[in-house]
C-alpha cells in the first residue's frame, strides 16, 4: 500500500493532464484587449508590428501577412532566413484592413500602441491579440515572445530556444565585460533620438552588462536630443542607426566642439543597421546587436 | 427636362458609379457580380464589402456634402470668393478640439465627437468674426488671417501629438484628414447632424440669393438679413465641424466644390448648392478611392489628395481676385 498509494496519487494527478492534450488546443491569453481563448491551433497568422514577427520565427512558425510598409526588406535578414514568404498587408501606421481580410487569418497580432482603434475592426476578421511592440525593454519584450509562443501553440519550442538565447547572451556578457559607457542613438535629417535604457536597444545594452551614459533614472524610451545635450550625455561608445542618407551628425560632426566628445576622440563613433537596432526587437535582433558589440569590442 | 435636372442627374449617377467603383477595388479586387452578391447576402467577402468599403464610402459621400455645403453658405455670406472653412480656421478649431478630446479620453464615445468638435469650430469662427467686426479687413487679407489661424491650430494639434506621443494614424488623421479605420461606428454619430443640417441649408439658400443683391437691397426686399447671416454662419460652421469630427481637416473640398458648381450652373445659391454638394461628395470619395488604389495595400491620407489638386487652385483664386 505505502509502495501503491503514491503511484495512484500520480496517476490521478496525471489524468486531467492527459485529458488536456487530447484536446486539439485551447490557449488562454491575457492581452492588453483582455483575454483570448483560442480553440484550435492558429495557422494562418498576421502581425502588424516587426517584432512580433522575430516571436513567429523563434516559434518556428510562418505569418501569411506582415505590415512591413511595402518593403520586405524591413524584416531583418535573420528573421527572413527562418520563415517563409508573406503577403504585405500595408504599412504598420494604417495597415490595410481589406488586405488583412483577404488573407482570411486565424489570429491577428496587433500593436496595442498603434492599432488601438482598429481594434474592433481587427477582431471581426479574426482573433486577435493586442500586443506592446514599441516602447519595451528586452525582459518586457520576452514575456510577449512568450505569450505569442503559447498563442501559436509552441511554448515547448520557445522554451529551448529561451535557453540557448540565455546561454548565448551570457556568453557575450562575460566577453564583454568592461566600464565604458555605451549609448545607441537613431539619426535622421531631423534629429537624434537617444534610446535610453528603457528602450528596447538601450535595455539590451544593460542586459549584457554594459553601462549608460544616463545615471539617473529614465522612464521614457527615446529622448529628442540635440547637439549640446549629447554632449553632455558624452558616451564613450555612440552607435547610431540612420532612417534617412543625410543626418544632422554631418553638420555635428564638422562643429568644433564635435572633438570635445569621448567617442570622437577615441573614435569610438560606429554605424550600425536601424533595422536590427531599433525597427524590430525579439530574440534574434537582441543575439544580432549582443554579437555586433561583441565585434566591435574585441577589435 | 431642364439642362439643370440632366446635370443632377448626370451628376448622382457618376456618384453612384464611382461608389460601385470604390466597392469593388482596393487591396483586393472583386467582380460587381461579387459585390452585389455580397451586399445582399454577405458571405466570404462580407467584411471587405459591407464593414469596411461601404460605410467608408458613405462617410466620404456625407463629409464631402458638408464640407461643400458649409463653403458655398461662407462664400455667400461673407460675400468672399476665398472664404471657406478650412482656409477661415473653423476645421483648424474643430480638429483641434477632437483630437484634444481623444488624447484625454481615447475611449470615449464617438457619440461625442462632432458636439466636441462644434465647440471648437464655434470658437475658431467667433475669433474670425471678432477680428472682421474689429478690422473689417479686405477679402484677400481676411483669407489671408484664416490661414494664419488654421497654421496656429494645426500646429497647437501637432504640439499636442509631440507631447503625447499616440498613433502615428491619429496625427495623419488630424492633420491632414484620412477616412482609414472609419466604420460604421462613425456613420451613426454623423447622419443625425446632416439629416438636419443639410435641408435647412437648401431652405436658407432661397434668401441667401436676395443676400447676394447687397445687404441693404435684401433688407429692403424683406429678408431679415442679420437672422440669416446668423442662421447660415452657424449652420455652415456646424456643417465643417462634424465633418471634421469624423474624418479630420480634409482640406480644400469647401473651398474647390462651390467654385466648381458655380462654373457649372451660375451663381444662383438654389441650384448651386446641390451641385456644389454632389461635386463635394465625388471629390472626397474619389480622394479616398484612389487613397486605397494608387499603391495597395499601402494607404494614404485622402487629405493628402484633396489638397494636390486644392492647393494650386486656391494659389490661382488668390492671384485672380489680387486687387478685390
Amino acid at each position: 500500500m505505502s509502495l501503491r498509494s503514491p503511484l495512484l496519487l500520480a496517476a490521478l494527478l496525471l489524468l486531467p493532464l492527459s485529458f488536456l492534450s487530447q484536446h486539439t488546443h485551447a490557449a488562454t491569453i491575457e492581452h492588453d484587449a483582455g483575454t483570448l481563448t483560442l480553440d484550435k491551433t492558429p495557422t494562418r497568422i498576421v502581425t502588424l508590428a516587426f517584432s512580433f514577427v522575430d516571436a513567429l520565427a523563434v516559434a518556428g512558425v510562418s505569418p501569411v501577412g506582415i505590415a512591413d510598409d511595402g518593403d520586405k526588406n524591413r524584416i531583418i535578414k535573420s528573421v527572413r532566413d527562418l520563415i517563409g514568404d508573406w503577403q504585405s498587408v500595408g504599412s504598420r501606421y494604417q495597415p490595410s484592413l481589406e488586405a488583412i481580410a483577404a488573407l482570411k487569418p486565424d489570429l491577428i497580432i496587433a500593436d496595442s500602441g498603434r492599432h488601438h482603434s482598429i481594434y474592433q475592426d481587427l477582431s471581426l476578421i479574426a482573433p486577435t491579440l493586442m500586443l506592446q511592440s514599441r516602447g519595451i525593454t528586452y525582459r518586457e519584450n520576452l514575456a510577449v515572445m512568450q505569450k505569442i509562443s503559447s498563442a501559436v501553440d509552441k511554448s515547448a519550442q520557445f522554451k529551448m530556444r529561451l535557453k540557448k538565447h540565455q546561454k548565448r547572451m551570457l556568453d557575450l556578457k562575460n566577453q564583454l565585460n568592461n566600464s565604458d559607457t555605451y549609448q545607441f542613438a537613431i539619426v535622421t535629417d531631423k534629429g537624434m533620438w537617444l534610446h535610453s535604457p528603457s528602450s528596447y536597444a538601450g535595455s539590451v545594452i544593460k542586459e549584457l552588462g554594459l553601462n549608460s551614459p544616463m545615471t539617473k533614472n529614465i522612464n521614457e524610451p527615446y529622448l529628442q536630443t540635440s547637439f549640446e545635450q549629447l554632449l553632455k550625455t558624452n558616451p564613450d561608445w555612440l552607435l547610431v542607426g540612420q532612417y534617412t542618407e543625410n543626418t544632422v551628425l554631418d553638420k555635428w560632426q564638422k562643429s568644433p566642439l564635435w572633438k570635445m566628445l569621448s567617442m570622437a576622440k577615441s573614435k569610438q563613433l560606429i554605424h550600425v543597421s536601424a533595422s536590427v537596432w531599433s525597427l524590430t526587437s525579439g530574440m534574434l535582433a537582441a543575439e544580432q546587436i549582443a554579437q555586433e558589440l561583441a565585434s566591435h569590442l574585441k577589435k | 427636362m431642364t439642362r439643370y435636372t440632366q446635370l443632377l442627374l448626370s451628376g448622382f449617377l457618376l456618384l453612384f458609379l464611382l461608389a460601385c467603383l470604390s466597392l469593388a477595388m482596393g487591396a483586393e479586387s472583386l467582380p460587381i457580380k461579387t459585390v452585389l452578391q455580397t451586399l445582399i447576402h454577405g458571405g466570404d467577402q462580407d467584411f471587405i464589402v459591407n464593414y469596411y468599403r461601404l460605410p467608408r464610402i458613405l462617410i466620404a459621400i456625407l463629409v464631402g456634402m458638408g464640407l461643400a455645403i458649409s463653403g458655398v453658405l461662407t462664400q455667400g455670406i461673407i460675400r468672399n470668393p476665398l472664404a471657406s472653412p478650412d482656409l477661415m480656421g473653423i476645421s483648424g478649431g474643430a480638429g483641434l478640439a477632437a483630437c484634444t478630446m481623444l488624447l484625454i479620453w481615447p475611449n470615449i464615445d464617438n457619440v461625442w465627437l462632432p458636439p466636441i468638435a462644434l465647440l471648437g469650430g464655434f470658437s475658431a469662427a467667433l475669433v474670425i468674426w471678432l477680428l472682421n467686426r474689429w478690422h473689417n479687413p479686405s477679402p484677400a487679407r481676411l483669407a489671408l488671417v484664416g490661414i494664419a489661424i488654421s497654421a496656429f491650430l494645426s500646429s497647437c494639434i501637432n504640439f499636442l501629438l509631440i507631447l503625447h506621443p499616440v498613433e502615428v494614424n491619429s496625427a495623419m488623421i488630424w492633420l491632414t484628414g484620412s477616412l482609414w479605420g472609419r466604420n460604421w461606428d462613425y456613420v451613426w454619430p454623423l447622419l443625425p447632424w446632416l439629416i438636419v443640417l443639410v435641408p435647412f441649408s437648401f431652405y436658407l439658400a432661397w434668401s441667401l440669393d436676395l443676400f447676394a443683391l447687397g445687404e441693404d437691397t435684401a433688407d429692403a426686399l424683406g429678408v431679415d438679413t442679420k437672422g440669416l447671416q446668423i442662421a447660415a454662419l452657424l449652420s455652415a460652421v456646424a456643417l465643417a465641424s462634424v465633418s471634421v469630427a469624423v474624418c479630420g481637416t480634409i482640406g480644400f473640398v469647401g473651398l474647390l466644390a462651390p467654385h466648381l458648381a458655380r462654373l457649372l450652373v451660375g451663381s444662383r445659391h438654389k441650384l448651386v448648392l446641390p451641385v456644389a454638394a454632389l461635386v463635394g461628395a465625388l471629390l472626397v470619395l474619389s480622394a479616398d478611392t484612389l487613397a486605397r488604389n494608387l499603391a495597395p495595400p499601402l494607404e494614404l491620407p485622402a487629405g493628402v489628395l484633396t489638397a494636390i489638386i486644392g492647393a494650386p487652385y486656391f494659389l490661382f483664386l488668390l492671384h485672380r481676385y489680387k486687387g478685390y
